[in-house]
């Protein structure tokens, strides 16, 4: 069993969009066999909270250069593209 | 027992149920009835139920705590600020709690698809989490009026204005936030679009303020740590108020008396903080389901036709212009709810989500925080008018949607969309005309529908959009009928 992931996911409240794309998230982990731990936040405190993250996931600006992978979370909101997005969030998760 | 008596009684049993059951049943079917899988629908709706009763918990600290504060104002210092501002959350879970608000997701799809169909929108509205505005405006109107049909159609044409609102900024957003397909329907934001432009254009004439422009970063370092994060905002707004109100007893009560109470309400208000956006996260999480089945079903409905995809503005607010302009404008807030004459409203929960009120902003301004600060200030002035004026319509339909009020309670009111003029507008107009300001507002909307889709270019460029001179120059007067 490998350990556990953290995924953090950002919008600009981390109530409304974050809930969306985190739940997508904890869903298709848990059907590819993942262990998965969500943490939603605001987009101002993403630096802060990224040390702690295995990967970052956001539907609104953050900055780069964090040492975390940042994906684009948009496509679990618009519905377009979004098994493409799940796909690339599941295949970072499993490296290491 | 006549056939009467037996409808008689049903409807007396949906009053009993109350909208913390009623709501997740309308959901549940409304969720099926889009193509929702059984257990994942009935799960969901529970969860709505679930949600509100958290939400009603903490509503109701929020209200008891303000409530004492506020009434030792005013016995103490004579300073009248009974009205609560109890925050956005409070503000979706009575208008989804309403009459109106079992009825809202069905109403806006349908306008939605309409206006697909009569090609006079572009956008197709997916964020059925935010129909919560269109529900509000609503749910004001039947406190009002006392007539469910008055709001129903109020929440539709509320639904329609969205749809021109995002349709009309969205090249503006998609250039100026690298949204592409994107467009923002949301209550909060578009409101005051038709503000912001002339405004801008006036600063434009102004030598030396026009060159004015501030460095986000810094002002994220020093007002981050405080206004950034609720929890520390709520602590200490607790803090003052409990010493402005407490103080003058402090001879009856005891120093000691008098400080577990400061310190009590400080982090009784820290909790609300942080307890009402998770409550609401739960309401999101149940909403999940039947806004992706809304979503399949539009799409497939739209298909083969460039549409934008629209969104809740919570997408543009990392933009760093956003943050540190609404940081900014936080204290600049706290004070205007001090000196402004005739203001009996407290700044409180809401207080987080000033940047959906500025996001729109941006592209109009290009990120100039200085110009979203002076907009938004004037914004929030305004606001304030409004603000005060709802606030007992706003009570009125927070009782109405079964929410726990304490004895003597203070009136509540809150930022989104409660310092906006597009719920006062609609609920001036409907109350003292009835059908004839619902006829109006349609007329309203037609008209400004018309000169947009004459020359939408002109209009988007006004909103900030690339291409041709400067913004603002040769555009049209943006009208102000709009709201």
């Amino acid at each position: 069993m490998s350990k556990e992931k953290v995924v953090l996911v950002a919008c600009g409240t981390a109530i409304a969009t974050s809930t969306v794309v985190a739940k997508a998230i904890e869903e298709a982990c848990k059907e590819a066999g993942i262990p998965v731990r969500t943490r939603q936040c605001k987009a101002a405190e993403v630096p802060t909270l990224a040390k702690e993250a295995d990967l970052i996931v956001t539907t609104t600006p953050v900055a780069q250069d964090l040492g975390v992978p940042v994906i684009q979370g948009l496509a679990f909101l618009t519905g377009i593209g979004k098994d493409q997005v799940l796909q690339q969030i599941i295949e970072e998760l499993k490296k290491d | 027992m006549s056939f009467l008596d037996f409808l008689q009684g049903v409807q007396d049993f949906l009053n009993a149920l109350g909208s913390f059951v009623l709501l997740p049943i309308f959901i549940f079917i409304f969720a099926i009835a889009l193509g929702t899988k059984l257990g994942r629908a009935f799960r969901s709706a529970v969860v709505i139920g679930v949600a509100f009763v958290g939400i009603n918990l903490v509503i109701g600290l929020m209200w008891n705590s303000l409530t004492d504060v506020s009434q030792a104002m005013v016995n103490n210092l004579g300073i009248q600020r009974d009205i609560v501002d109890v925050g956005w959350p409070s503000a979706a879970a009575i208008a989804f709690g309403s009459s109106v608000g079992l009825w809202v997701i069905p109403i806006a799809l349908a306008v939605n698809i309409v206006m697909l169909v009569l090609r006079l929108t572009k956008t197709l509205n997916v964020d059925v989490w935010n129909f919560w505005h269109f529900a509000f405006i609503g749910s004001l109107i039947v406190s009002a009026t006392g007539k469910l049909e008055l709001g129903l159609v109020a929440a539709a044409i509320m639904a329609a204005l969205m749809l021109f609102f995002a349709d009309w900024t969205a090249p503006a957003v998609q250039d100026f936030y690298n949204l592409p397909g994107i467009s923002i329907p949301h209550g909060t934001s578009s409101a005051y679009v038709p503000l912001a432009i002339p405004l801008n254009w006036v600063i434009d004439q102004i030598p030396g303020l026009r060159d004015l422009d501030a460095d986000p970063e810094a002002i994220q370092k020093t007002f981050g740590p405080t206004f950034g994060d609720p929890m520390i905002l709520g602590l200490i707004i607790g803090l003052i108020l409990g010493i402005l109100g407490f103080f003058p007893d402090i001879a009856e009560s005891g120093f000691t008396q008098f400080l577990a109470d400061v310190l009590k309400l400080g982090v009784n208000l820290a909790a609300v903080m942080v307890l009402l956006p998770r409550m609401v996260q739960i309401l999101m999480e149940g909403l999940i389901p039947i806004s992706e089945s809304a979503r399949e079903f539009m799409q497939k409905r739209a298909s083969g036709r460039e549409v934008y995809i629209g969104l809740d503005s919570a997408i543009l607010i990392g933009h760093p212009s956003v943050i540190s302009a609404s940081l900014i404008l936080v204290p600049i807030s706290i004070l205007l709810s001090v000196i402004l004459p005739g203001n009996r409203v407290i700044l409180f929960a809401d207080l987080a989500v000033i940047p959906f009120v500025v996001a729109i902003f941006a592209p109009i301004t290009r990120g100039n925080v200085v110009r979203i600060v002076i907009i938004g200030t004037v914004a929030m002035a305004v606001g304030f008018f409004f603000a005060n004026s709802l606030a007992p319509l706003m009570t009125e339909s927070a009782v109405a949607a079964n929410f726990d009020i304490p004895e003597g309670a203070a009136m509540i009111v809150s930022i989104a969309d409660g310092f906006l003029p597009t719920p006062w507008v609609f609920t001036t107009l409907v109350a003292s005309l009835q059908w004839i300001g619902l006829i109006i507002l349609i007329a309203l909307l037609a008209v400004v529908l018309f000169f947009y889709l004459r020359n939408p270019e002109g209009w988007e460029r006004a909103a900030g959009a690339p291409g041709g001179s400067a913004a603002g120059g040769e555009a049209p007067a943006p009208a102000g009928g709009t709201d």
